[in-house]
C-alpha cells in the first residue's frame, strides 16, 4: 500500500502569520491535535500540534527534566500566563519546524517504521517534489484502511 | 612525580627534539580545548595518544603519570551524587531555605547561594548547580523577580564554596593528590577564608543587585505554599544516602591519620552506596540500576584528566617545566613572597580564561620542581594554597571560568533569561579580583609575613 491511497487529501492548513490562538480554534473546531503551517505558496513550513503549544506553555525549567519532579510546587498561574503571552504570537514562531514529511508514493511500512521509530508522531505530513502541502497521513487513518481490508474491503 | 630532564627518552619518532614535539602536542592539545569545537576528552586522549606512538614516553611511564587518586576520587564521588541527587534531598534543602527567610527576595538570594557553596564544598560544582539552579528558576517565577541576580550570585558561590575543602573543586582534588595535601590540611587552612570572600561578595551583590529587590505579598505567600516534604519521595533511600556521605565526609578529614588516601575512602563509599540503594531488590532490577548509575558518571570528564595527565608527563619527561619554573624563579628573584604572590594571580587570571583544569595541571609539576629551591617540599605548602585559590577563585572572572557558570548559563537561556558574556564580566570580574585581594591578604598574613 502507498502513502497516496489512504492520505486525506483536504488538509486544514493554518498560515505562517495566524495568531496561535486562532490556530488552536480551528484544530478544535475541526477535531485536529496537529495541523500543518503554510506559507502564501502553500509551501509547507512546519506543523502545530497541541503537544506543541503545551510543551510552550510549560517553562523550561521543567522540560529539561532537571528537576525531577515538582509536585512539591503550588499552582503558581505559571501556565496560564506562558499561555497568555503565546496566544497572541505568529504560528511560525512555535511550530515544530521538523515535521515528519513523507512522498505519496512511499509505502505505508516505511511511513509507519517513521512514525513510530523517529518522531512519536501521530501524524506525517504529505509533501510533493517542491514541498507543496499535498495531505496528511494519520496513525488513525492507516489503521482504518487496514481494518476495512482485514474485513475484505477495497485493496489499494 | 618528579623526573629530570630528557634521559629516559630513547626514540623519538623521525629524530626530532623531543622537547619541542612534547611541548607542541601541549600547545596545540590546549589551543584546541580553548577553541571549544572538539570535545576536550577526544582532545586530551589523542594528545596523550601521541607521545607515546611519537616516542616521548612508554605507556607504562604514561600510567605512572595519571594521578589515580584524583581519578578515583572524581568517580566515586560521582557515583555517590548519582544515586543522592535522587532522592530530592537538594531541592528541600533549596525550598526550606527559601521559606526560612519568609519569601523575602533578598533573603532567598542570601539563601540559596549558601546553600550553593555549602552543597558545592562537598559536591561537584556542576551536580550543584544542575540542582539548584532549577529550582531557583521556580521560585523566582514565584516571587515574580528576574531570575538573574540569583544566578549570578550562585554561580560565584558555588565556585567559592568550591575552593573551601579538598573535594570542592577539581583543581583542589589534583593539588591535594600532588602535593600529599590532606582534607584536614584543606580544612585548616582553606576553609577559614572562604566564608570571609563569600560574605564580601554577597555584601558587594547587594550593592548591585540586592537592594533593588522587592517582592508584593501575595508572590512571597505563593513561595511560602512551596511543600519541600513532598520533594522527598523516598526516604529510605534518602537515609542510605545522608549516612553513606557523612561516613564519607567523616572519612576524609581523619583519612591521613590512618594513611588512608581520599580515593579509596569515596571508592569504598561509593561501592557501600551501591549495594544499599538495591538492597532487597531482585536481580535483574538490580543490574538495571547499577548501569543506569554508572552511565551517570561522567565519563567524559574522567577520560579528560588520564588524557591530560599523560600530556602533562611527555612535557615533564622533556624538563621543560623544570625550566619554565627556575624562569619563574628568576622573574621573582627566588623570593617566596613574589612567587606565592605570582602564582595566585597568574592562576586566576588564567583560570577565568582557560579551562583551571589543565592550567594546574601544568602548574602542579613546575611548583613541585621549586621545591630545592626554597627548602624541600615542606616549605612549598603555601604556594600550594596561592594555586588553589587563585585557580578555584578565578573561575569566577568569565562565564567561561568554569563548567558551572556555563551550566547555569544555559539554564538561563533556555528560561528566556539569557546571561551575556560581556555583561556576565562586567559584573563578575571585579569580584573575582577583589576575592583575589582578599585571598593575597590572608596569605600573606598567615604564611609570608
Amino acid at each position: 500500500m502507498l502513502v497516496k491511497t489512504v492520505m486525506v487529501t483536504k488538509a486544514v492548513t493554518a498560515h505562517q502569520d495566524e495568531p496561535v490562538a486562532v490556530v488552536l480554534d480551528r484544530m478544535r473546531e475541526s477535531g485536529l491535535r496537529m495541523i500543518p503551517v503554510i506559507n502564501a505558496d502553500r509551501n509547507v513550513v512546519g506543523v502545530i500540534s497541541t503537544y506543541t503549544v503545551l510543551e510552550k506553555v510549560v517553562p523550561s525549567y521543567i522540560v529539561s527534566g532537571d528537576l525531577h519532579q515538582i509536585s512539591y510546587a503550588p499552582d503558581m498561574g505559571i501556565l496560564r500566563r506562558n499561555y497568555d503571552e503565546i496566544a497572541g504570537i505568529k504560528a511560525s514562531e512555535i511550530m515544530d519546524e521538523k515535521p515528519l514529511t513523507v512522498h505519496q508514493d512511499e509505502s505505508l511500512l516505511s511511513v509507519t517504521a517513521a512514525m513510530i521509530t523517529y518522531t512519536k508522531h501521530e501524524y506525517a505530513v504529505v509533501i510533493d517534489e517542491q514541498h507543496h502541502l499535498l495531505g496528511i497521513v494519520s496513525a488513525g487513518d492507516i489503521l482504518d484502511r487496514l481494518k476495512r481490508k482485514a474485513q475484505g474491503g477495497d485493496d489499494a | 612525580m618528579m623526573h629530570n630532564g630528557g634521559e629516559h627518552i630513547t626514540s623519538v619518532i623521525f629524530g626530532l627534539d623531543p622537547t619541542w614535539l612534547a611541548v607542541s602536542i601541549l600547545l596545540v592539545v590546549y589551543a584546541l580545548i580553548m577553541m571549544e569545537r572538539f570535545n576536550r576528552a577526544v582532545l586530551s586522549l589523542l594528545g596523550a595518544g601521541l607521545m607515546i606512538l611519537c616516542g616521548v614516553l612508554t605507556q607504562q611511564q604514561a600510567l605512572a603519570g595519571v594521578d589515580f587518586n584524583t581519578i578515583g576520587l572524581l568517580t566515586g564521588m560521582m557515583v555517590i551524587v548519582a544515586i543522592s541527587q535522587k532522592t530530592g534531598m537538594f531541592q528541600y534543602v533549596a525550598i526550606k531555605a527559601a521559606k526560612s527567610v519568609k519569601g523575602s527576595p533578598w533573603g532567598i538570594l542570601v539563601m540559596l547561594s549558601v546553600v550553593t557553596a555549602v552543597f558545592s564544598a562537598f559536591l561537584d560544582n556542576v551536580t550543584t548547580v544542575l540542582l539548584i539552579a532549577p529550582v531557583t528558576l521556580l521560585i523566582t517565577d514565584a516571587l515574580g523577580v528576574r531570575p538573574y541576580p540569583y544566578l549570578f550570585a550562585q554561580i560565584l558561590a558555588s565556585n567559592i564554596g568550591g575552593t573551601a575543602t579538598l573535594i570542592g573543586d577539581p583543581p583542589n582534588i589534583m593539588i591535594g593528590s600532588a602535593a600529599n595535601l590532606s582534607f584536614y590540611d584543606f580544612l585548616v587552612n582553606l576553609t577559614p577564608i572562604t566564608p570571609v570572600i563569600f560574605a564580601v561578595i554577597l555584601l558587594a551583590i547587594w550593592f548591585m543587585f540586592g537592594r533593588d529587590l522587592h517582592a508584593s505579598d501575595e508572590h512571597k505567600a505563593l513561595v511560602m505554599r512551596f511543600d519541600e516534604n513532598e520533594a522527598i519521595k523516598n526516604v529510605p533511600l534518602l537515609k542510605k544516602c545522608l549516612s553513606v556521605l557523612f561516613l564519607v565526609i567523616a572519612g576524609f578529614t581523619v583519612a591521613h591519620s590512618f594513611h588512608l588516601e581520599p580515593a579509596s575512602i569515596a571508592m569504598f563509599g561509593a561501592a557501600v552506596l551501591l549495594l544499599l540503594q538495591t538492597l532487597g531488590q531482585p536481580l535483574h532490577e538490580k543490574d538495571h540500576a547499577y548501569e543506569g548509575i554508572m552511565a551517570e558518571v561522567e565519563w567524559t570528564t574522567i577520560f579528560f584528566f588520564v588524557g591530560l595527565f599523560i600530556v602533562v608527563t611527555g612535557v615533564e619527561h622533556t624538563g621543560v617545566i623544570e625550566m619554565l619554573a627556575n624562569k619563574t624563579l628568576e622573574l621573582t628573584g627566588g623570593d617566596f613572597n613574589a612567587t606565592a604572590a605570582a602564582i595566585l594571580w597568574v592562576s586566576a587570571i588564567a583560570s577565568a580564561l582557560i579551562d583551571n583544569i589543565p592550567f594546574v595541571a601544568t602548574m602542579i609539576p613546575l611548583i613541585h620542581s621549586m621545591a630545592p629551591t626554597f627548602g624541600g617540599p615542606e616549605a612549598l605548602v603555601p604556594l600550594w594554597w596561592a594555586l588553589a585559590l587563585g585557580a578555584c577563585l578565578g573561575g569566577n572572572g568569565s562565564l567561561i571560568g568554569a563548567s558551572a557558570n556555563l551550566i547555569v548559563a544555559g539554564f538561563a537561556q533556555r528560561a528566556g533569561h539569557p546571561i551575556m558574556f560581556l555583561v556576565f564580566m562586567k559584573h563578575a570580574f571585579g569580584l573575582m579580583l577583589l576575592s583575589i585581594v582578599i585571598s593575597h591578604l590572608y596569605l600573606y598574613f598567615r604564611y609570608l609575613s
